[in-house]
């Protein structure tokens, strides 16, 4: 009967971990996704009877359908001017592509842009607008009106969901573990539910309701603690503290990016502190698997590259007036040119190539063209065929691509053993712990995707990936409703690398993709690795602009702003239009 | 802003290629998981199973730790196909057709279930090691089957490999299985079929005389026998087994109905052996013609048999026109049984196949057996010929339907009958105690 009822509770706890997977990652996309996202309102223009909203911090004036601020006349360019906003609240106006120039009460606008106030003209190549800057007790209003994140799909249960599904990966572990580490293994798990519980306490003490991305960073953090746990439960506690110091960078990048002016000029020192780590990187350190990428540190083997991607996202965002000036651009595609040319002497190709992918998605975001973007691919094309050619390893890769079962004893010798252990998962698994493929060289990390099908099952691994599409969803969906569009591309940029990582993750494994060694985010082992992935997160909090949701986020309404009186006025102005309005109503109903 | 968010999307272009990638994974997985995991995993899983043959001769046997085949060399080597081996290297095998049962794999569970399996084959071991010596080397098969009980004795194809070892010298197609999984050019043993065709449709057959005087011009085609055959009636054209005669025959069938039974006899169906597919053949479905009817009729043309339908064929003929569907597993219950030729043409085929040999290969040839048969030596077209013999038994104690195939072997008399004597009588002496 004990036989019974332990084979029992295996299953049972393997359709359980599936159900909750799915609710989670269900509950999350509904709440990122599904529910309505009111943009905040900063200023009005006023143009003629219109009453055009600014709805960011920065917003670009133009002819253009596809203008933030449009206005339809002939005169003005089809991207005529940026108009911007800073932390302190002093607007800023920049012609961009105007041919006719740009004036504030008559004063022409150069090259360095003007000062805009509450009240000012601005005149567009001869159309005049009026800009109105809203006062504190107006903006309270208007962001008491915004809709709220988590009413409908509470956080706090999703989170539970979350720590039902860690406790039954430790009841899982607690059947196959070594008993000699039970004790480590219970304290893991033990430790990441107290990690997400007090982070999200704190949250609600701040009172912050949007916790969808922590959520998802800890159902990927749960399966590689798991993967951890099976394949090197003596080094659990590297793990774990690895997980606190990312949580408590992962805070400290949030709240450093809450003031755009200290993000954006923090920005050279931080490419230099990239370029000086991949120097050292270049110029010592271990030579591991021909790829010498990785630095040792009292015991923890480190990969400045992970942080050099991290830092390379942060540099390769913009603000709007600096997406148009050319010079922009080309520093940051030195800058880029730089690392890749870096990681390239290191060996660290797979890595290279996420750098490449990000890359591309911020220089489409920046410039728009399609054009610049073939061009790089071709480049990149180029570049890489030399590199294949100068380097056999990769070469040897590239051969064994798409035959890895015709040399099972070398070449195919990891990917064979993955999608073997894979196959022999099912859809629900082993067990947590109970797998062989971890056993196998660089499984918790290059194979760590085998490793879960095999021991969670495919579901879950499938599962796996789609919470970090998932996260790449509301990176786009967040990038419109931004204040700056530097926080839009830094969490594109963020998400790209991560998927990126991935897909060479999941189909080098599987043999659809040639084989490169990068991690899977959050669930790969790799304490660099991991640090990068929480830090990336803290790029896409704080482009979640939604209503008290995000930490990284100020709140509107308690953001100080000049001109208030000019609103209370304004306010007084649409009262009594409104009351208007109300008695035409009642005249017409009365008729 | 609006403008970034249009860029943005660019970003679920990465993730739109994952998911593709990943629907391409699931389908492998779906189609191909089996054969991964049985490589490595199943060394690491639970499951124990064991492959012997019907006298209980072990072919193969895995345990957690590790895979066996059968002690003997020789015997591992002439039952490569019917055994497979534990890395997939030939289709056909059970260890490959069947991992599911062996490893008790299926996609949803994967490899959790653990078990412990068995299974007896049909085949005897030694008959195939007394079949592959016969084939010597020769790329060919041979193929044996229990007509009224559906057991396949005998399942051999030439040359095969040793598979204990992990890199071994492969012969030139040594991983086909030449009985089920290849169609060859028939030759005359396609007459089997014409003939049934001629009894069914010609009702004037009994009746006509063919006249042969080694080459003739049939539908403004140049027809050629070995010999002069002189007059013959159907049964001696048969028996001589006269391309001039079997032309004529073809052209007064008819293509339709040619191809009418060709299908029906289940020549151009890919069948399946407890679950292995087999070759189907092909016959010239589209109008050609007189001459073409008629080359198509001797079994040339663009006729491909696969050895295992014309085994299937002789076995129903044999058995009175009903088939017991042929079986490699002895999972214990009865084989389905189907009409496949018309019980009367059935009878009359055995007749006219018992006088094949009295006339014309002679009983002597089988010493203390009574084969009704057909001969056939398949022109290839590089001036070498398919050597083809394919028959029965007549004895109820011993009711085996036979096909033996030499690709490339030359006549089927000379070098196909002289296989297909040592095997039957080894067959023979099965069940004796007598060495066999």
């Amino acid at each position: 009967m004990q036989g019974d009822f332990y084979s029992y509770t295996i299953t049972a706890s393997k359709a359980i971990l599936v159900l909750l997977s799915v609710a989670i990652l269900i509950r999350c996309l509904r709440s990122m996704l599904r529910e309505k996202y009111d943009l905040e309102t900063w200023a009005y223009i006023r143009y003629g009877k219109e009453r055009l909203p600014v709805q960011h911090w920065e917003v670009i004036i133009g002819r253009a359908p596809d203008s933030d601020v449009c206005i339809p006349e002939r005169e003005v360019a089809r991207t005529h001017a940026v108009l911007r906003r800073d932390d302190l609240g002093t607007w800023r106006i920049n012609d961009v592509f105007s041919r006719g120039g740009v004036w504030v009460n008559n004063i022409f606008v150069d090259d360095d842009g003007a000062e805009v106030k509450d009240g000012d003209t601005l005149n567009l190549n001869g159309i005049c607008v009026r800009f109105t800057d809203l006062s504190m007790e107006k903006r309270e209003r208007l962001e008491s009106k915004r809709s709220g994140v988590g009413r409908r799909y509470s956080p706090a249960l999703t989170l539970l969901m979350l720590t039902v599904f860690q406790l039954f990966l430790l009841l899982q572990h607690s059947f196959y573990a070594d008993p000699e580490y039970l004790p480590d293994i219970a304290l893991a798990f033990g430790s990441l539910i107290v990690m997400e519980w007090s982070c999200f306490n704190a949250m609600r003490i701040i009172n912050r309701s949007g916790f969808e991305i922590e959520t998802l960073a800890f159902y990927l953090c749960s399966l590689g603690m798991s993967v951890a746990a099976s394949s090197t439960p003596e080094d659990l506690y590297k793990q774990i503290l690895l997980t606190l110091a990312g949580l408590v960078l992962f805070l400290l990048c949030g709240w450093w990016q809450r003031s755009l002016h200290r993000t954006a000029s923090a920005r050279i020192l931080v490419a230099l502190s990239a370029l000086l780590l991949l120097g050292i990187n270049v110029v010592a350190s271990d030579v591991v698997l021909g790829a010498r990428n990785w630095l040792e540190f009292w015991g923890f083997s480190f990969q400045p590259s992970e942080l050099v991607k991290v830092a390379y996202v942060y540099v390769g965002a913009a603000t709007l007036d600096r997406l148009f000036r050319r010079n922009n651009l080309y520093v940051f595609i030195a800058f880029s040119a730089i690392c890749v040319m870096a990681l390239a002497l290191i060996g660290d190709f797979g890595t290279a190539l996420v750098f490449f992918v990000c890359f591309l998605v911020i220089s489409f975001m920046r410039s728009g063209s399609i054009a610049t973007i073939m061009l790089a691919v071709t480049g990149a094309g180029l570049a890489g065929f030399l590199a294949v050619s100068a380097r056999p390893y990769i070469a040897q890769r590239f051969a064994s691509w798409g035959h890895v079962w015709e040399d099972i004893y070398d070449k195919g010798f990891q990917q064979t053993r993955a999608m073997s252990a894979a196959a022999a998962g099912g859809l629900f698994g082993k067990g947590a712990g109970n797998g062989w493929l971890k056993n196998i060289f660089a499984a918790n990390t290059d194979l760590v995707f085998g490793v879960v099908c095999e021991e969670q099952g495919l579901l879950i691994a499938c599962l796996m990936v789609a919470a970090v599409i998932l996260l790449a969803c509301f990176a786009v969906r967040s990038a419109r409703t931004g204040r700056s569009a530097y926080y839009g591309i830094a969490a594109c940029a963020a998400m790209s690398i991560l998927l990126t990582q991935v897909a060479l993750n999941v189909f080098g494994s599987m043999d659809i993709l040639p084989f490169t060694g990068v991690t899977f985010p959050f669930v790969s082992r790799g304490g660099s690795s991991l640090l990068s992935c929480w830090m990336m997160m803290a790029f896409l909090k704080s482009a979640d602009n939604r209503r008290e949701a995000s930490f990284a986020v100020r709140p509107g309404e308690k953001i100080r702003s000049i001109g208030d009186r000019e609103a209370i006025r304004e306010e007084r102005e649409e009262r009594k239009a409104q009351k208007k309005q109300e008695k035409k109503r009642r005249k017409g109903a009365a008729k | 802003m609006k403008k970034l968010n249009r860029r943005a999307f660019s970003v679920l272009l990465i993730a739109f290629f994952i998911t593709v990638g990943l629907f391409v994974y699931v389908q492998r997985f779906l189609e191909d998981g089996e054969s991964w995991a049985s490589y490595f995993s199943r060394l690491n899983s639970l499951s124990e199973g064991t492959v012997t043959d019907r006298n209980g001769v072990l072919l193969a046997s895995f345990t957690a730790n590790d895979n066996h085949y059968n002690e003997d060399r020789a015997t591992r080597i002439a039952n490569y196909h019917v055994t497979g081996d534990f890395w997939n290297r030939t289709g056909t095998g059970i260890l490959t057709n069947f991992s599911r049962q062996l490893h008790g794999y299926n996609p949803v569970t994967g490899m959790t279930q653990t078990k412990r399996i068995s299974l007896k084959l049909n085949v005897d071991s030694v008959l195939d090691n007394k079949a592959y010596a016969a084939l010597a080397e020769r790329k060919g098969a041979v193929g044996i089957v229990n007509y009224k009980t559906g057991e396949l004795i005998c399942m051999v194809s030439s040359p095969a490999i040793d598979p204990v070892e992990s890199d071994p010298v492969v012969p030139e197609g040594a991983y086909i299985n030449r009985l089920l999984s290849a169609s060859f050019t028939p030759g005359s043993i396609f007459k089997l079929v014409t003939a049934a065709a001629a009894i069914e449709c010609v009702p004037t057959i009994w009746q006509r005389s063919f006249f042969c005087e080694g080459e003739a011009e049939i539908a403004g085609v140049l027809f050629h026998c070995p010999f002069e055959h002189y007059t013959n009636d159907f049964r001696g054209a048969l028996a001589n087994s006269c391309n001039i005669a079997f032309a004529q025959i073809a052209i007064s069938v008819g293509q339709t109905e040619m191809v009418n039974h060709v299908r029906s006899y289940g020549f151009l169906d890919s069948h399946s052996l407890d679950g292995i597919p087999t070759a189907a053949g092909s016959y010239p479905l589209d109008f050609v013609g007189d001459p073409e009817t008629a080359w198509s009729g001797i079994g040339q043309s663009t006729d491909l048999i696969c050895p295992y339908s014309m085994l299937r064929y002789v076995a129903a003929i044999a058995n009175d026109g009903i088939l017991v569907e042929p079986k490699l597993i002895d999972d214990g219950k009865p084989s389905e049984q189907s009409l496949l030729v018309n019980p009367e043409t059935a009878k009359t085929m055995q007749e006219l196949m018992r006088n094949n040999v009295i006339q014309t290969y002679g009983d002597n040839r089988f010493p203390g057996l009574e084969v009704c048969g057909k001969t056939g030596t398949a022109e290839v077209g590089d001036g070498t010929d398919h050597a083809w013999f394919t028959g029965f038994l007549k004895d109820p104690d011993h009711p085996y339907a036979f096909i033996v195939f030499v690709e490339s072997g030359g006549g089927g008399l000379s070098v196909a009958t002289p296989i297909a004597n040592t095997v039957l009588q080894a067959a023979m002496r099965r069940g004796t105690d007598m060495e066999y």
